[in-house]
């Protein structure tokens, strides 16, 4: 037996998970942004879904999710910014080229 | 002149009032139809993402997001909250998805860049874990446990009161979520921020 509620939030799984999987086989920074909005993406349907078929309060479930665009949307900007940073100083944006934390490289292009 | 524009209204809505009489005249009630339409999002969704973390053109990558975006979109209008739908393809497909297409441009990263290759057999054999993982673990947790405490509304939520929650009981994590904003902003102006030689000569 099935109800809404199990459908809305198997799709939420189905999401995070291709999302999850993205995140691990990308190579480049963009295409990991691109899997953890997938994975946002699910957690705001899960949360909807919950607050729409539940006897929770659906207007604090909408809010949720409405919160969750808007993290989205930040975390989407500031990623934007540090793969800029990233490919000023290393050329590439590939994550096996970009293993140092040191402050200034050795011999960076800088 | 009202009358003309209605009369126009009808005549564009005239094929989806006929669909709609369609359905409901072969399909006995809207669950059938609300199944079937869930289905269609449910494909859009996946062909959506396979695209978005298979694809190695990261711009093909991007309009798979895109895809995925409507569907849950179309998800949303199946749970009776059009005003989420609506914030959905405003902020994602229009926001998220062209700061998106400036970071891949700004990379140079579509056709022939490091994503054009295919992953390699570990990273694909971690990326299989971690598509199964999740689905084993808790996909029965779902199946098993959600039944008991699912009663299904199907009322349209009312933006009005979405509006009331943000300006009385969220108004804490509304102001939470600008400042959020904000700082985000400057964050990321801060650290693309590029100083010229000149002035970091003038400075010292």
């Amino acid at each position: 037996m099935t109800t809404t509620l199990t459908l809305f939030l198997l799709v939420s799984l189905l999401l995070i998970s291709i999302g999850l999987a993205g995140l691990v086989t990308r190579r480049t920074l963009v295409g990991m942004l691109i899997s953890v909005e997938l994975m946002l993406n699910g957690a705001g349907l899960a949360i909807v879904a919950a607050a729409k078929c539940t006897p929770a309060s659906e207007v604090h479930g909408q809010l949720a999710a409405l919160f969750v665009m808007g993290l989205a949307a930040a975390e989407a900007t500031l990623v934007l910014a540090m793969i800029l940073v990233v490919q000023r100083r290393f050329g590439k944006v590939t994550l096996d080229e970009v293993s140092i934390i040191r402050s200034s490289p050795a011999k960076g292009p800088h | 002149m009202d009358q003309a524009i209605e009369k126009v209204l009808a005549i564009i809505w005239s094929p989806f009032n006929a669909l709609e009489a369609l359905i409901a005249e072969y399909l006995p009630g809207q669950e059938v139809a609300a199944l079937i339409a869930y289905g269609v999002y449910v494909l859009i969704i996946l062909a959506g993402g396979f695209m978005a973390i298979g694809s190695r053109n990261l711009v093909r990558a991007m309009l798979g997001l895109v895809l995925t975006f409507l569907g849950v979109a179309g998800l949303y209008m199946l749970l009776a909250s059009p005003f989420l739908a609506f914030m959905q393809v405003l902020i994602y497909v229009g926001a998220v998805c062209v700061l998106i297409f400036f970071a891949i441009m700004l990379t140079r990263n579509t056709n022939e860049g490091e994503e054009s290759k295919l992953p390699g057999i570990g990273s694909a054999i971690y990326g299989l874990f971690a598509f199964v993982l999740p689905l084993l673990v808790l996909g029965p947790l779902i199946v098993l446990n959600v039944p008991k405490l699912a009663t299904v509304q199907y009322e349209e939520t009312q933006t009005k009161l979405l509006g009331q929650g943000l300006m009385t009981d969220d108004v804490f994590s509304f102001e939470l979520i600008s400042i959020i904003l904000l700082v985000a902003m400057a964050g990321a102006v801060f650290l693309a921020w590029r100083r010229r030689p000149s002035d970091s000569e003038a400075s010292r």
